[in-house]
């Protein structure tokens, strides 16, 4: 029993895990839950309490009784197994508690700030968990137990970035316009090259500009977490990284809509500007509806550039995986840059994303687990109540200040029980859905301009309203479920890579990082301003 | 021999410093000090296989069954 004062980490852990499994299961904890909106995965922690506890137990106890070897279970299960549940502990309690808190404390402060900041900030698992690393290791340090656990971090974030490849589909950058495409390919493809440029000029490390390029040219932080393994970035690097591009995003929210105005910026030629040049989808959003909160089109427009922009992701994962094979070697040759040293997990990702475009998850035009089907369904309907109540508002007048268009569209809500296209027109499926598109589109305007005080409908009407938009907009279960598996795998890895981030090592990596994505990310904005202004006119909507 | 000696930053988890040869392969133990896998091949094949066996089984529960 040599072994028992060493594991006592280890069981006083998994105890904790044990004892929080069954007082959540008790019941006693529902209706704190229930105010931090997490009552839906009270089975979710009653079950990983109980499980990730009992395999603590279970290696402590194994611990206790053989000598420490070298064997596989050794190295990959019972040395890293106290780490591994510190930082699972750590995941558990940022989502279950951390992050619902600063989610309630955002959403007090929107009244006073006009924005929600956890969404502005990212506020979310990604920058709590690394926060949280780094906090430990820069006050208390790493505890000794935790250390070969640690190391598991980058290994478990890889899983993450290879389940980031199911959220994405082909189909769906292909149906949207090839003109977002083209411009917005021309910005993402051009600051990744003009970053790795100016880390060229400005002597940064390639692992720094790396994972910089893809920060600043794609999606902000999905895509420096994706990118850092890849161009093997370090911890502070990625850190740094998020940290620029999120302050960036956030002067942009700011700044943009104010100069939109200035130039008298058309609604769609704003959410051209904004969702090409703000990184952080969240931003993107705020901006938009700063710029105009009453057209939904500057919205609509915004997030398709945004969509678009995200979707390049696989293709600059490969590009900088290229590239970086290339660039840390002297002379490779094709094989060697492609097949050697090509990281293998990207294939992963890669594999993914085929299998979501070809609809294995879910319909291939979704994104993110997200579909909308107009398809006639008992499940899309609205209830017969909100029926009632859409009649009668029609037949007594009730419902006054809208435009033709949307007056039609609610007369086809009634009619249809539901959004969707013209009956008789179901089987050219193209037509059908462009149809259920644009009723989609007219109701959804309705409800803006009803936010807006710009026009006057009952409550109940515009109730039913909001239920007949939310009944067309399905979630895919697998994808969601994958999706749940990335944000652990991602919360776990983040929170180990925070724990290897020093103050040493933040002060070594210097402001540079931070000049090149404000030159890089002002040049974007800058080009997009021009290239927007000079082309886009109005209708980008297909 | 003090002059052959180099400092890198690995320890444990990558935090502090280590003295080692200037002839050792210091990409090579940084590696392993960021990693419990001997290589990032290794490391990058485990990800896949767990990926796709978690992949396989999430179909499995919310599609297939």
């Amino acid at each position: 029993m040599a072994q028992t004062q060493d594991n006592k980490p280890l069981f006083i852990i998994s105890g904790l895990m044990i004892l929080y499994a069954v007082i959540a299961s008790s019941g006693i904890l529902h209706p704190l839950m229930k105010y931090l909106h997490t009552a839906k995965t009270a089975d979710l922690q009653v079950t990983m309490g109980f499980i990730a506890g009992g395999i603590g137990i279970l290696g402590a106890l194994v611990n206790s009784v053989r000598k420490p070897g070298t064997t596989i279970i050794d190295r990959f299960v019972l040395q890293p197994l106290p780490g591994i549940l510190l930082i699972l502990l750590m995941a558990m309690a940022i989502r279950w508690y951390v992050e619902p808190v600063v989610k309630l404390i955002s959403h007090s402060l929107q009244p006073v700030l006009g924005f929600k900041i956890y969404k502005v900030l990212n506020l979310n698992y990604v920058i709590l968990g690394l926060l949280a690393g780094v906090i430990l290791t820069n006050t208390y340090g790493i505890p000794k137990f935790a250390q070969a656990g640690v190391k598991c971090a980058r290994f478990v974030l890889k899983m993450g970035v290879i389940m980031l490849g199911a959220r994405y589909s082909f189909a769906e950058l292909a149906k949207l316009g090839t003109y977002s495409i083209f411009l917005v390919g021309f910005f993402v493809l051009g600051t990744v090259f003009f970053v790795l440029w100016l880390g060229g000029i400005f002597r940064q490390p390639k692992t720094m500009t790396g994972v910089l390029s893809a920060g600043m040219g794609v999606c902000g932080v999905s895509a420096t977490v994706a990118v850092a393994p890849v161009v093997k970035a370090k911890s502070e690097e990625m850190a740094y990284t998020i940290g620029t591009i999120l302050s960036f995003g956030i002067i942009c929210m700011f700044v943009f809509p104010t100069i939109g105005h200035l130039a008298g910026m058309n609604a769609v030629q704003f959410g051209a500007w904004a969702g090409t040049g703000i990184l952080n989808s969240a931003q993107v959003a705020a901006a938009a509806l700063a710029f105009n909160a009453v057209d939904i089109k500057t919205l609509k427009v915004a997030e398709i550039f945004n969509i678009t922009r995200v979707l390049f992701l696989p293709i600059i994962v490969l590009v900088l995986a290229t590239w970086f094979g290339k660039e840390s070697g002297k002379k490779l040759t094709f094989k060697e840059v492609v097949i050697d040293k090509f990281p293998i997990f990207i294939l992963g990702f890669l594999l993914l994303f085929a299998m979501s475009s070809m609809g294995l998850f879910s319909p291939p035009t979704h994104y993110k687990g997200k579909f909308i089907d107009f398809s006639y369904n008992e499940r899309s309907q609205v209830t017969e109540k909100e029926w009632e109540t859409l009649k009668a508002a029609l037949e007594t007048g009730a419902i006054k200040g809208l435009t033709p268009e949307q007056m039609e569209a609610v007369r086809d809500l009634v009619a249809q029980r539901q959004i969707a296209g013209n009956y008789e027109d179901r089987n050219d499926k193209k037509l059908f859905y462009h149809q259920g598109e644009q009723r989609m589109f007219q109701l959804e305007s309705i409800l803006a301009a009803a936010k807006a005080k710009t026009v006057e409908i009952p409550k109940d009407v515009k109730a039913a309203i909001k239920h007949a938009v939310k009944q067309v907009h399905k979630k895919s279960k697998t994808v969601t479920t994958l999706t749940d598996c990335m944000i652990w795998f991602f919360a776990f890895g983040l929170i180990g890579l925070g724990m290897q981030i020093t103050k040493k090592a933040i002060m070594q990596a210097g402001g540079w990082p931070l000049v090149i994505g404000v030159i890089s990310g002002t040049t974007k904005a800058v080009l997009s301003f021009v290239v927007v202004l000079w082309l886009v006119k109005d209708v980008v909507l297909k | 021999m003090s002059e052959d000696k180099i400092k890198i930053e690995t320890g444990d988890a990558g935090k502090g410093e280590s003295e080692i040869s200037r002839d050792a392969n210091t990409e090579e133990l940084e590696e392993r000090a960021l990693s419990v896998f001997a290589s990032e091949r290794n490391e990058d094949l485990t990800a896949l296989i767990l990926s796709l066996i978690t992949t396989f089984l999430v179909l499995l529960f919310t599609k297939w069954l």
